[in-house]
Parts: structure tokens; sequence; C-alpha cells
């Protein structure tokens, strides 16, 4: 389904990841853990296709997105979804519009019931014509979710999702978060430096420790 | 004791208040006298500037604000755009060289374009004799005056759209390109959507800087308001209407000045930080084609112009350079710091008081003393001449003699006018640095036993410093090159080198005219570096030099 293979990430000529292989199995959920600096946020914007590396080669579901560093497919067109740390939801689009940016081709009815079913799906019924600064962090979090599902990406990438909330929602958040991506049947890789939410969220995690990836789970 | 404290304040703050207003006032004195003009008004005169003139007057304002609006807002923005997010070869020096147009006055500009491309200029002659092209009137017509606009004024709308893309999330980027989007549809639903209040505040002081010009239009023999107000004074001898036809371009200005408050209150900053990543690389040829665009941009509003001042100035440096230019220096330099002295002092006056910030009054007659910097220079003139005949009207009514010898020149009158005109720009700069004396600054070091003269020498001034020197630069470049209210008000004997260029180029004297020019360009650009120390100097102190948020002049 997913195989990285021999990733290797430099920053300034000192290599901070290597040998990084992984493969994933259609809906499983990984958990990616590691200390500030040792490259696993890189490691996940190059999975995306936004950043290129010293080398490694990404293959999805059979079609090869990266060799040996280079992006094949960019990141416009590799089917991948991401959620980011700070959510990066468009302040000047409401909720619905957000989550239709990534699905604007399909026809208006099609468009409003895949809004429809998906805040459903992420429980935030009734808040499609509001706007973002609107929201809580845990309502703006869901909606991150919501929008990058919208497009049904064959691979979701979770760049520290629930760093912006308390203790207590955070772990409310990340069970519902779970459901939803097993519920979907996603592919779903999660960055984290807190183990135990590695633990819980994840079906497998590993480790960046000393430049390379341990398998802990 | 506490009774008496308390009225000693009261009378203090009483005080305070009085001569901030009367300040405040004073300064804003032509914008009333103008609207007053409307009291005893001159109806044979002004019927026949409204019937014959004020149509095609409103008719061809509106086409050059209109073409030249349309044509800052689509460049300025493109090459804000492409600088800020795409990464293409020589981006980093073009995003700087873009600018240096802020360092040529308009007109000066202006009288390059008609000298090259006039019927006798090198451009048509090489047309007629190599291409046997018949040549065409570079006057006749708006296309060519707009584009000149266009190429002095989009740094403007380039500087606030670029601030703008800065500060926008790279992650909201970023999702946009995983969600399928291309580089043109994550520009025209999520980068222009953000910027469009900076890039409409940007439009707005262009279309401000457009309707306050004299001497583009003036070299154009384009007719707008400003040349219409001139005429009415200078050809009809008609204070009363040219007063009239200012306080029209007072309300328009007034329009666009609500319009611009209210567009840079909506330009929130979406991020704090700076972002430095370009999400798109060009590569290959589209690459070269974005550096080719931008570089002729460049080429034909700054590097062109000024290689074509210098050869001009070379050729005619022998002929031109003389004494006369050690009188015109002069004057230029002694109007520009008596200017620079008082709008400071005033400025400081005006923005010192703590008790501005709890008084509904002294804020708004503040605010009115610093509208001028909207306003043309030409309304300044115009009012305060008609304020002056009007004064000499009641004192001869009453047995006195007539004033009016203070309008064929009168130091004066024209310092006022540059205040009027220019004390936004020192008034935000100190108003800026005023922000970082915070009362317990105050009151620590009276605890800890300074005097008030050891308050203000310690803690007032080396505060104060960086505003007071960065609103005087920025007001020393703009009394420097100012013309419609020199022109009008400037005493006999006293021709600034802006006036030099002005009447030079006017009588197509273009190769004479550049050496005025380029000493203005030279000295401008000597005050610009400094600022830009400065502003260095103090961003990496945390200090604001200017209140970005309300000076348009930070460049």
């Amino acid at each position: 389904m997913l195989t990285i293979r021999n990733l290797s990430i430099k920053y300034n000529k000192k290599t901070i990841l290597q040998g990084f292989n992984l493969e994933l199995a259609h809906g499983e959920i990984f958990a990616l853990l590691g200390d500030s600096g040792s490259g696993k946020s890189s490691a996940l914007r190059f999975i995306a296709g936004l950043d290129e590396v010293h080398s490694g080669s990404i293959v999805l579901n059979g079609k090869s997105l990266s060799n040996n560093g280079q992006h094949q497919v960019s990141a416009e067109n590799r089917d991948v979804g991401m959620v980011f740390q700070d959510y990066a939801l468009f302040p000047h689009m409401s909720v619905e519009k957000n989550i239709a940016f990534g699905i604007h081709h399909l026809s208006k009815n099609k468009k409003n019931a895949r809004i429809k079913e998906l805040l459903l799906l992420v429980d935030l019924s009734g808040v499609e014509k509001k706007y973002p600064h609107q929201l809580s962090g845990g309502e703006q979090q869901r909606v991150a979710l919501a929008r990058a599902l919208a497009p049904n990406p064959k691979l979701l990438l979770l760049d520290e999702p629930f760093s912006n909330l308390d203790q207590k929602h955070r772990e409310n958040l990340a069970n519902q978060v779970k459901d939803i991506l097993k519920k979907t049947s996603t592919t779903a890789i999660l960055v984290t430096h807190d183990e135990a939410e590695a633990n819980k969220f994840s079906d497998r995690y590993g480790i960046i420790e000393q430049q390379q990836l341990k398998d802990k789970k | 004791m506490f009774i008496s404290n308390a009225s000693l304040i009261m009378q203090k703050y009483f005080n305070t208040k009085i001569w901030i207003s009367v300040l405040a006032l004073l300064i804003a004195l032509p914008i009333f006298v103008v609207a007053f003009s409307w009291l005893l008004p001159e109806h044979e005169l002004w019927a026949h500037f409204s019937e014959n003139l004020l149509h095609n007057l409103i008719h061809s304002t509106v086409i050059l604000l209109l073409g030249v609006g349309v044509g800052v807002t689509l460049l300025g923005t493109i090459l804000a755009y492409l600088v800020v997010m795409v990464e293409f070869p020589g981006r980093k020096w073009l995003e700087w060289a873009l600018f240096l147009p802020f360092a040529i006055p308009a007109y000066v500009l202006a009288f390059v374009y008609l000298g090259v491309f006039d019927y006798s200029g090198y451009a048509q002659v090489w047309m007629r004799e190599t291409l046997g092209f018949s040549g065409f009137d570079i006057r006749s017509g708006s296309w060519a005056i707009i584009l000149t606009f266009i190429l002095v004024f989009y740094p403007y709308v380039y500087m606030m759209a670029r601030a703008s893309f800065k500060r926008q999330k790279i992650n909201m980027i970023e999702a946009s390109k995983l969600l399928g989007a291309s580089p043109l549809k994550t520009f025209f639903q999520i980068s222009f959507p953000l910027a469009r209040p900076a890039v409409a505040a940007g439009l707005l002081v262009t279309l401000m800087e457009v309707l306050a010009d004299f001497g583009v239009v003036g070299l154009f023999n384009y007719d707008t308001f400003t040349t219409a107000i001139y005429s009415a004074w200078g050809d009809y001898r008609s204070i009363e209407v040219a007063a009239q036809l200012a306080s029209l371009l007072v309300l328009v200005a007034f329009f666009l000045i609500y319009f611009e408050k209210k567009a840079r209150g909506q330009a929130k900053y979406y991020s704090t930080n700076v972002c430095n990543v370009k999400p798109y690389q060009a590569s290959g040829i589209i690459a070269w084609l974005i550096t080719l665009f931008v570089f002729g941009v460049f080429m034909l509003s700054f590097a062109m112009p000024m290689l074509q001042l210098l050869i001009w100035g070379w050729e005619s440096i022998a002929q031109e350079l003389s004494a006369k230019y050690f009188d015109l220096f002069l004057s230029t330099a002694i109007l520009t710091f008596s200017a620079v002295a008082i709008t400071i002092v005033i400025a400081i006056i005006l923005a010192l008081p703590r008790c501005k910030q709890d008084s509904f009054w002294l804020k708004n007659v503040i605010q009115l003393a610093t509208l001028g910097y909207a306003l043309p220079g030409s309304v300044m003139a115009v009012g305060l001449l008609y304020g002056i005949n009007q004064i000499s009207v009641i004192n001869i009514y009453f047995g006195g003699t007539s004033l009016n010898h203070l309008i064929f020149g009168s130091i004066a009158l024209l310092l006022l006018a540059y205040v009027s005109r220019f004390i936004a720009i020192a008034y935000n700069s100190i108003e800026a640095s005023a922000q970082q004396i915070k009362p317990v600054l105050t009151q620590s070091a009276r605890l800890l036993g300074a005097s008030q003269t050891r308050l203000i020498s310690s803690i007032y001034l080396p505060i104060l410093t960086p505003g007071i020197l960065a609103g005087g630069l920025l007001v020393a470049v703009d009394v420097m090159k100012e013309l419609p209210a020199t022109y009008l008000l400037r005493p006999f004997g006293w021709d600034t080198l802006a006036i030099q260029v002005y009447e030079l180029s006017a009588e197509g004297l273009f190769e004479r005219a550049a050496i005025p020019a380029l000493i203005m360009v030279l000295f401008g650009s000597v005050l610009m570096l400094i600022f830009q120390v400065l502003d260095k100097k103090s961003s990496s102190n945390n200090i604001p030099l200017v209140n970005e948020t309300e000076c348009r002049h930070c460049r």
C-alpha cells in the first residue's frame, strides 16, 4: 500500500535521518515519534510532496510518487491529505467552503452531500456557515480533518495535530479522530512527540533515535 | 491638598488641550478655508467653469484614476506575488530593486519619458528613420500619462501587497496544494483574497497621489482638478473659484481617506512570522520569463530613466551647471531645513501629551490636522491664499490695509503649507516612538530621583530620537521634491530644484532639466538610505520607526 525506502534527510550537510524504511497496509495508522529536530516533520513533508530530500523513494498503491529524494508527482496530484499543527484553515472562507475547497470538481449536489456527510462524521453539523475564528480549537481541528478527508485521500498525514489543545480535549479528540480514520479505512501517519498518544492512537508506532527509525509496537 | 492638586492638574490639562487644539486647527486651516469658499462664491466665473470645463475635468480625472488604478493593482500585486511566493533567478535583488522608483519624483520620470518618446525624442526619430513609422503624439489621449503614473506609483501597491503576502501562513498555501489546487487557483482563492485589503490600501494611496499630482499632468498637458485650480488662480486670477475647485478635490480625497482607513483596518496579518520559504519553484523557460518580466519593470521604472538622466546630465553639465545652482540648492536647503524643523517641533507637541489619549476632542482635532497628507499641495496653497485674501477684505472693511502683498510671496505662508501637507509623516514617526514612553518608565525614573531635566535628557529624548530622525528625513525628502505648493506660494527669487526641473522640462529643455533632477534624486536617495539604516537598527531593537498602520511613507 505505502512503501518508503531508504529515506535520508540532511540539513547543512549534517545527516539527521538515514535509512528510513516503512511499509503500511491499507487502513493502517502509524505514529512517528521523535524529539524536536529529529526529522519526523521533514519526513512527513517529503511524503506530502512539499519538500525534497537527500534520498528516498515513495510508492503509494503501486504508483511511484518520489524517487531518489525527488518528486515525480507534485503535491497537488498525489492524493495525499494533511492536517497541519495549526490547522491552516482558510480564514476568509466559511467551514463549508473550507471543506469544499478540495472537491470543487464535484457537482453542487454531490459537493453538498459530501460536506454534510463529513460534518456528521466529525460531529460538527450546523457550523457550515461559521468562519474559523468563530470556532474553538477542537472544532477547528475537526474542520481541518474534514477538509483533508473530503477528497478521499489515499494517505492522510497528521503533523502534531493535537499539540495546540489541552490534555482533556487532546485525549477526547485523538480518540474521535482514530474512530473516524478507522470508519473511513484511511491509511494515516501521525507525527507526535507524546509516546502515550502514539501508543493509543496508532496500530503501530516507531521512534526516531540516533538518526534511525526504530519500531516500538 | 487633594483638591488643589487636582485643580492644578485640571488647569495644566486644560492649557495643554487649548494649545494642542490651536496648533492642530492652524495646521488644518487650509482645509477649512476651501470649504468656506462656498459661502462667498464667485457666481459668474464658477458658472463658466462648471458649464465649460467641469464636465471634461471630471471625465479626464475619472479616466486617469481608473486607468492608473487598474494598472497599479495588476502590476503591484503580480510583482509582489512573484517575489514572495515564487523562486526565480535574480529574485533576491529584484525584490529590493523594485522599491527604487520611490527615489524618483513622478514629474522627473514623466519628463524623461517625454524626452525619449516625444515627437523629436530618440525613440520616435529612430522609428521614423528606420521603420518608416509616421509617429504619434504622446500627449494625445490618456494612455501615455496612465502608463507613466503606473510605473511611478506601482511601488505603493507592491509594498503593501508584498508585506501582506509575506505574512500569509505558508501552511495555508501548502494545504491548498495538497487539496489539489493549481498555483493559479491558490492565488485567486487564497493568497489574493487574504491580501485584498492591503492591495486596496496601496491602491487608494496611489489614487490620492494621482489626484494630488501637478507636475506629471502639467508636463503632459492633461487637464485634471489640480491643473484647473492653477488655471483659475494663474489665468483667471480668481482665488474664489480656485478654492471652490479645491474643495471638490478635498471631498474626493476624504472619500479616499475613509476607504483607505477601512481597508487598512481589515488588512490583518495572519501570521507574525515573515515567510521566507517560497512555496513555488519556477524552473526552465518559465523561470527566465518571470525574471525577464520583473527585470523589465525595474528597467522601465528606474534603471533606464536614471541612465537617460545621466546621459543628458553629462551632455549638458558644462552649459547648465553654473553659480545659479548654488542659489537653487541654498533656497531648497533653507526651505527644507526650516520646514523639517517646524514640522518636527509641532509634531512633538502634538504627539507627546498623554492627555490626548483620553480626549475625544483632541484625538479628532489631531486626526483633522494630519489629513493633509492626502490632500494636494495645490489645495494647501489655495486654502492659504484664499484665507489671506479674506482677512485682507475684512481688514480693509475695518479701515486697515490690504494684506495681499503676502499672497505674492511669503516664506511663512509656504512653510505653513509644507507643515499642513507633511505633518502626518512627522507625527506618525514621533507618535510611534512616543508610545514607547510608558508611564511606568517615567514613574521609575522619578522614584530613582530623576529631575524634570534629567527625565527629558535621559528618558524622553533618547526614546524619541529615532522617531524624530525618521520623521525629519521623510519630511525632508517630500519637501525637497514638493511642486504645486512651492509653485504657487514661493516668494520671488526662491526657486527650488523642483521648480527648476519643472520649468525646464515644461519648455522641453529635457537635457538641462536632468542636472537639477539628478541632484534631487541623489539627495533623496542619500536621505532614504539613512532612513533605511535607522529603520534596520530600530527593527533589531524591536522599536518601530514609523507607525506602519498609519504612515504610507514607511518605504
